[in-house]
């Protein structure tokens, strides 16, 4: 047993094994954080601590400057920034907002009401959660272009509702949802829709928390969708235009190395904020119902 | 007769309610449908054909060209493909091994575990896509040692050791930074898996005089491992279908900028073909090794009916 002392004359204790585990703990979360430090660190770097050799990871004297370079000099081409911004979240939320909707009510109706083809169909959903999407990138491009979406958001939204990761979550929640309730609803002369709303949506919560978290993550992220479905300058979002900032895949634009910084950081803010909001509900359902069943 | 009146009755009211399913399950069967059906209905198709003409989409029959170009012709295929592969056996093991060991200890009883498991999260919503690439640019990896800011291990220590030498402890964190920065998910996973272990097996093994490294052995790892088959075979698609993979840039340069749909096709089936290849082999291997515990629930009405889970997740479920 290990005491070490605490504020106000309070003693911690630890066993030998605790204090162990704790200092390897701590070693994993350093290393887990660096990038994340980094990350928040580079962005709030003047032009001169970027390029210092050897590179420094905390910022001394921290400044705006990139984030009003970031407006400023992509004021002067002729997309501003904050159009990718808007691109980006009007995209992920409609995508989000109806995958919801699509994976739940699919879900439901597979659990529950057994359609003709659920069978096959839960058998395409298996092998889709096995398969590498860049496979069918290029057909994928076909079906956009025939369908005349190219350089809309539609190109961006459409292709990303129906994806089996989402449904499949939703059904393994939906199982464990008890028939008698709805019975007792139909005989209580509920329409089947408002059975949905007002009885399986609410007891999902946890489901479509984490399926919010997770679907807004991936579409939030997802750089290949608009690298193929557009051209259009105006209609990019966020992972590409970040590529375009930083000059292009090939290397970095000096100039520019504040602005892709600043960039960077403000790309992962919505991530985590709607992290932070959904937290709880996410850790609790993944660790204890979500995936696990 | 009016007992098989009645029946006709029940089979209609029962196929009322399928179609009524029908009709809620409609938009993601479309979905499915335009989006990855027929898409690799489509991929497969090109793979082994030639357009003649892109505007109609007319496709000849080509059989293996596209294939064999890949292995016989390409100079560029296959070493891509071995860096995969080689990137993939270095970091699969130590994605495993550390998301267990953080698993285990996360869920021991600590002070700040549900912070600990935030932290281990976190990089999963940073890091899966185009930030990663930029913190890849801009060095990330290779930086870990300027941190400390020579504080930790001073510089004329490293001098002295000479440039090999600092670059190959380098290249070690930051292999550890960026497998830590894959963890988050597998984390997660075993933590359900461990979480689901009940209590009694560890006081019955405790009563039985067994030490803790005999209860990790015996008890512990057997009952997680669905979820481990389960992590391994998701570590391995996600190494391979990354963002940072080079194979897949390739792929996608071909499709895309070179405007060879065929054989950018044909190369995607390849590696898919090899993905799958793997995760079989993976699912032979552990199947031995599997600790099966697959509950029979008797639902109601009487009805029995099978635990339709997803084979690889095959883990029991409890009530």
């Amino acid at each position: 047993m290990i005491k070490i002392r605490w504020f106000k004359g309070q003693w911690l204790h630890f066993t030998f094994s605790q204090l162990v585990i704790y200092a390897l703990m701590l070693i994993l979360v350093a290393f887990t954080a660096l990038p994340l430090i980094y990350l928040v660190c580079t962005a709030f770097k003047p032009m001169d601590e970027l390029f210092v050799y050897p590179p420094r990871f905390f910022v001394k004297n921290p400044t705006f400057k990139n984030f009003s370079d970031l407006l400023v000099s992509l004021g002067s081409s002729a997309v501003p920034f904050t159009r990718y911004a808007f691109n980006s979240i009007l995209v992920t939320v409609t995508i989000v907002f109806l995958t919801v909707i699509v994976s739940a009510l699919g879900a439901y109706s597979l659990v529950k009401f057994h359609p003709p083809g659920a069978k096959p169909l839960f058998n395409i959903i298996i092998m889709a959660l096995m398969f590498s999407p860049h496979v069918t990138k290029i057909p994928s491009y076909m079906v956009v272009n025939s369908l005349g979406l190219i350089n809309t958001y539609g190109a961006l939204i459409l292709p990303n509702i129906a994806v089996a990761y989402n449904i499949f979550l939703m059904k393994q929640f939906i199982e464990q949802y008890p028939d008698e309730l709805l019975e007792a609803a139909r005989i209580d002369g509920a329409g089947e829709f408002r059975i949905f709303m007002k009885l399986v949506m609410p007891a999902l919560k946890p489901a479509w928390s984490t399926l919010i978290v997770f679907s807004f993550v991936n579409n939030w992220n997802d750089y290949f969708s608009p690298l193929i479905y557009i051209t259009s300058q105006a209609m990019k979002t966020l992972p590409l235009a970040l590529q375009t900032i930083s000059g292009g895949a090939a290397g970095m634009s000096v100039g520019r190395a504040g602005a892709v910084a600043a960039a960077t950081f403000v790309m992962t803010v919505p991530t985590v904020i709607i992290f932070t909001v959904m937290q709880g509900k996410v850790m609790e359902t993944m660790v204890y119902s979500g995936i696990k069943e | 007769m009016s007992k098989q009146k009645r029946k006709r009755k029940q089979l209609s009211m029962r196929t009322k309610d399928r179609m009524k399913g029908l009709v809620f399950v409609s938009p993601f069967i479309i979905g499915v449908l335009a989006f990855f059906v027929y898409p690799v209905f489509l991929s497969l198709r090109l793979s082994f054909g030639k357009i003649d003409n892109i505007i109609g989409l007319k496709i000849s029959w080509a059989g293996l060209t596209n294939y064999l170009r890949a292995f016989l012709i390409d100079v560029n295929f296959v070493p891509i493909f071995l860096q995969v592969v080689k990137d993939t056996i270095v970091k699969f093991p130590l994605t495993i091994v550390l998301s267990l060991i953080i698993a285990i200890m996360v869920n021991r009883d600590i002070k700040g575990k549900g912070m600990f498991r935030v932290i281990f999260f976190i990089p999963f919503l940073l890091g899966t896509g185009e930030v990663m690439k930029q913190l890849l640019n801009q060095g990330v990896d290779t930086q870990v040692l300027s941190i400390t800011d020579g504080r930790i291990i001073p510089y004329n220590v490293l001098n002295y050791f000479g440039g090999t030498v600092v670059e190959a402890v380098q290249n070690v964190l930051g292999v550890i930074v960026l497998v830590l920065w894959g963890c988050g998910v597998q984390i997660l996973l075993f933590l359900a898996g461990l979480q689901s272990i009940s209590p009694a097996l560890y006081e019955a093994a405790k009563i039985d005089g067994a030490t803790e490294w005999e209860v990790f052995w015996k008890v512990t790892i057997p009952m997680i491992s669905p979820m481990l088959l389960l992590n391994l075979i998701y570590t391995i698609v996600d190494s391979f279908t990354n963002v940072t993979n080079p194979m897949l840039e390739y792929i996608q340069s071909y499709g895309f900028t070179k405007a060879q749909f065929e054989y950018g096709a044909a190369m995607g089936w390849i590696y898919f073909l090899f993905v799958g290849l793997v995760v079989a082999a993976v699912f032979a291997l552990m199947k031995n090794y599997m600790h099966t515990n697959e509950v029979e629930e008797v639902k109601k009405h009487g009805r029995e009916r099978k635990h339709r889970v997803f084979t690889i997740q095959g883990s029991k479920k409890k009530h």
